[in-house]
């Protein structure tokens, strides 16, 4: 299995640059996943490396091989697309076995191959169905499967799971891990869902504008997100921020009724009147905290498990509450919100992280 | 009697009235449609089978049982024109529908520059007046025409092609002039049908190694196969009836009859020779005849065999 190496790679599209210059780095067998809201360009640079379409500068490596100019089927990649793609006329065992006719792998092998992934797969008894007569979860596997028989280094995901229902998603989800575990292959995989992105990533790598904002393990960016993108754009619900303007050894929030948060060493960095934004994530306030703000509930969501309270301090913004313990709690209720300071996140006026 | 059955029977009896006047209301709607395609489509049709047992010169008409039918069977240049018809089919519609394929899977390609004006221009003579071309077809292939004065120049030939008087090259004449005017036509109905299929089906395959002529004969060619098959049945019946490019560019069939088609024959049979309207209307049922068994044929070649 090989790797990939990005070297400031760009694309553009007429005048309009969509892609600026990502450097990127990934070993073998190493399963990534790129995530971003929709047109920060993670399809786009899927796409390129798949070589369907040009890089305008930069170099692509896959293993050791300059790949710039080489022809997609050369690549050693094979890809599963969010349209699955599919062969219509041809019978599940068709579609997997089409493109091995053409690489000069004999007919009893092919067969092997096809019926090797269909156990995988667990597509046996569908073999010499059509792509209409199957479910959307059926497709999806034999989408993969077609993918599984060319044994490619490095498989290519785009968006495989969006046009799926909720609960198949879940179960795709976890057969894509497995199947990760299997085939011990490279796997990029995109994205726009931060579940997926988390819970399928050994590697994160999130876009947003054709810049990669942040690289790293789920949880690495999850708990130590470099900039207010990535600390918004993962977890659900998302990050809470907290406008403030530093006011000596605390930041004071006029949103909450000028309640302040204590900056600790970070003071010595600021000074007064500069604008930081707190990020605080919604289940990291705990009772017996060392910090809390005092709001009002104005929206309670009971999910059984969970509760999330929406509250505001005399109509300032909106603070979302997680607490294991608020069953009892209804909506006007009075709360002392608590926080462990050093869970606490600081954003300057840019968004960058302050540390 | 109950009040809920009462009220129910009384419900039944409104739901029929209101039912009644909307069939009435329907049949309005499409009375004025009706009754033009009745005196225009379907009188002539019925008045035609009628024809096709009449025997007599001119309006004088007679029933003549089977005679006709007769007739058709000992009529040697009914057989020629059969046989005529028959070949430009066999021939032009293949080669036609092949490169109406062929030009629209190229112009289908995103990356092909001037795709619009080479769309325009294979698509052009489909607009221009069937008469108007074939005049101009025939100057072009004259002894002196400008097809021989390039061929000539070219060194291709050594003498002039007697294009419009030797029969094997009036009907290669006439086999280009309806595929230069009809290929654009079908081409348009293999884009449209082109741009509906998954462009990622493409993309997939270019991933997998498959070659452009196998994505074009494993892929492309099955997922158009209804409207190759709808292509092909419009095809047959135009062929059937060949008649402005005959008419103008071989005078009617010259030379010799070897161009002579069932629908000019049926012309000749009614305006022509001394008019025979009822024999022309059998002739005509000819080509209903064909028309129908050869779209059946066509079906059931297509028809998915696993459905």
């Amino acid at each position: 299995m090989s790797g990939l190496q990005l070297k400031a790679v760009r694309k553009s599209f007429g005048s309009v640059e969509v892609i600026k210059g990502v450097d990127l780095d990934i070993k073998p067998r190493e399963f990534v996943v790129f995530v971003g809201p929709s047109g920060c360009g993670k399809s786009t640079l899927l796409r390129m490396i798949a070589g369907l379409e040009q890089i305008t500068a930069g170099e692509l490596y896959i293993g050791d091989e300059l790949m710039n100019d080489v022809d997609p089927s050369k690549r050693g990649i094979a890809m599963v697309f969010q349209s699955y793609a599919l062969y219509p006329h041809m019978t599940v065992r068709e579609n997997m076995g089409f493109a091995l006719r053409f690489a000069g792998v004999s007919k009893p092998e092919i067969e092997k191959q096809v019926l090797e992934a269909a156990r995988i797969l667990e597509l046996e008894p569908l073999l010499e169905r059509r792509p209409k007569e199957l479910s959307g979860g059926q497709r999806q596997r034999v989408a993969i499967g077609r993918a599984i028989v060319r044994h490619p280094e490095v498989f290519l995901f785009d968006e495989p799971l969006s046009n799926l229902d909720a609960e198949l998603r879940v179960h795709m989800r976890i057969e894509l891990a497995r199947l990760h575990k299997e085939l011990r292959a490279t796997i990029i995989y995109v994205t726009h869902d931060q579940v997926e992105a988390m819970t399928l990533a050994d590697k994160i790598v999130v876009l947003r504008d054709g810049i990669v904002e942040q690289v790293g393990t789920p949880l690495e960016l999850y708990d130590d997100p470099d900039n207010r993108f990535v600390a918004g754009f993962l977890g659900s619900p998302k990050m809470n921020f907290l406008e403030g303007v530093v006011d000596g050894e605390n930041l004071k929030l006029p949103t909450f009724g000028a309640q302040t948060i204590a900056l600790g060493d970070l003071a010595k960095k600021l000074k007064n009147g500069d604008k930081v934004t707190a990020g605080i994530r919604p289940e990291h306030f705990k009772r017996g905290g060392s910090a809390a703000i005092n709001v009002t509930t104005e929206l309670v969501e009971h999910l059984g498990g969970e509760t999330y309270a929406y509250a505001r301090h005399d109509g300032g913004d909106v603070l979302t509450v997680a607490m294991d313990d608020g069953r009892e709690l209804v909506a006007g209720d009075q709360v002392r919100a608590e926080y462990d300071l050093k869970r606490v996140l600081f954003f300057d006026e840019a968004g960058q992280r302050l540390r | 009697m109950t009040i809920a059955e009462n009220s129910s029977k009384g419900g039944l009896l409104a739901r029929s009235r209101i039912a009644r006047r909307e069939q009435i209301n329907g049949w309005m709607f499409i009375m004025p449609a009706l009754v033009l395609v009745g005196i225009f489509m379907i009188y002539p049709i019925l008045w035609s089978l009628w024809m096709s047992f009449q025997v007599g010169r001119g309006m004088n008409l007679s029933f003549g049982g089977l005679s006709n039918i007769i007739r058709l069977t000992q009529d040697p240049i009914l057989l020629r024109a059969l046989f005529n018809t028959g070949i430009f089919l066999v021939v032009q519609v293949p080669i036609m529908l092949t490169l109406a394929l062929i030009f629209a899977s190229a112009l289908n390609n995103p990356k092909l520059i001037g795709r619009g004006f080479f769309r325009t221009a294979i698509f052009l003579p489909c607009v221009t007046s069937l008469v108007a071309y074939s005049v101009l077809f025939k100057s072009m292939f004259a002894e002196d025409g400008v097809i021989n004065a390039f061929l000539m120049w070219a060194h291709i030939i050594a003498d002039p092609i007697p294009w419009l008087l030797d029969p094997f090259w009036a009907r290669i004449v006439i086999i280009s002039a309806i595929t230069w005017r009809w290929t654009g036509y079908n081409m348009i109905f293999y884009l449209a049908a082109l741009q509906n299929i998954d462009r990622s089906i493409y993309e997939a395959a270019r991933i997998d190694g498959v070659p452009a002529w196998a994505q074009f004969l494993y892929i492309t060619v099955p997922l158009l196969k209804p409207v190759i098959l709808f292509t092909s049945v419009i095809s047959t019946i135009g062929t059937l009836q060949l008649f402005d490019e005959i008419m103008n560019i071989t005078n009617g069939g010259n030379p010799a009859d070897s161009t002579l088609t069932l629908s000019v024959y049926i012309y000749n049979l009614t305006f022509r020779f001394m008019p025979s309207f009822g024999y022309a209307a059998t002739v005509s049922y000819v080509i209903v005849i064909i028309v129908a068994i050869l779209s059946y044929v066509q079906f059931l070649v297509a028809r998915d065999r696993r459905a």
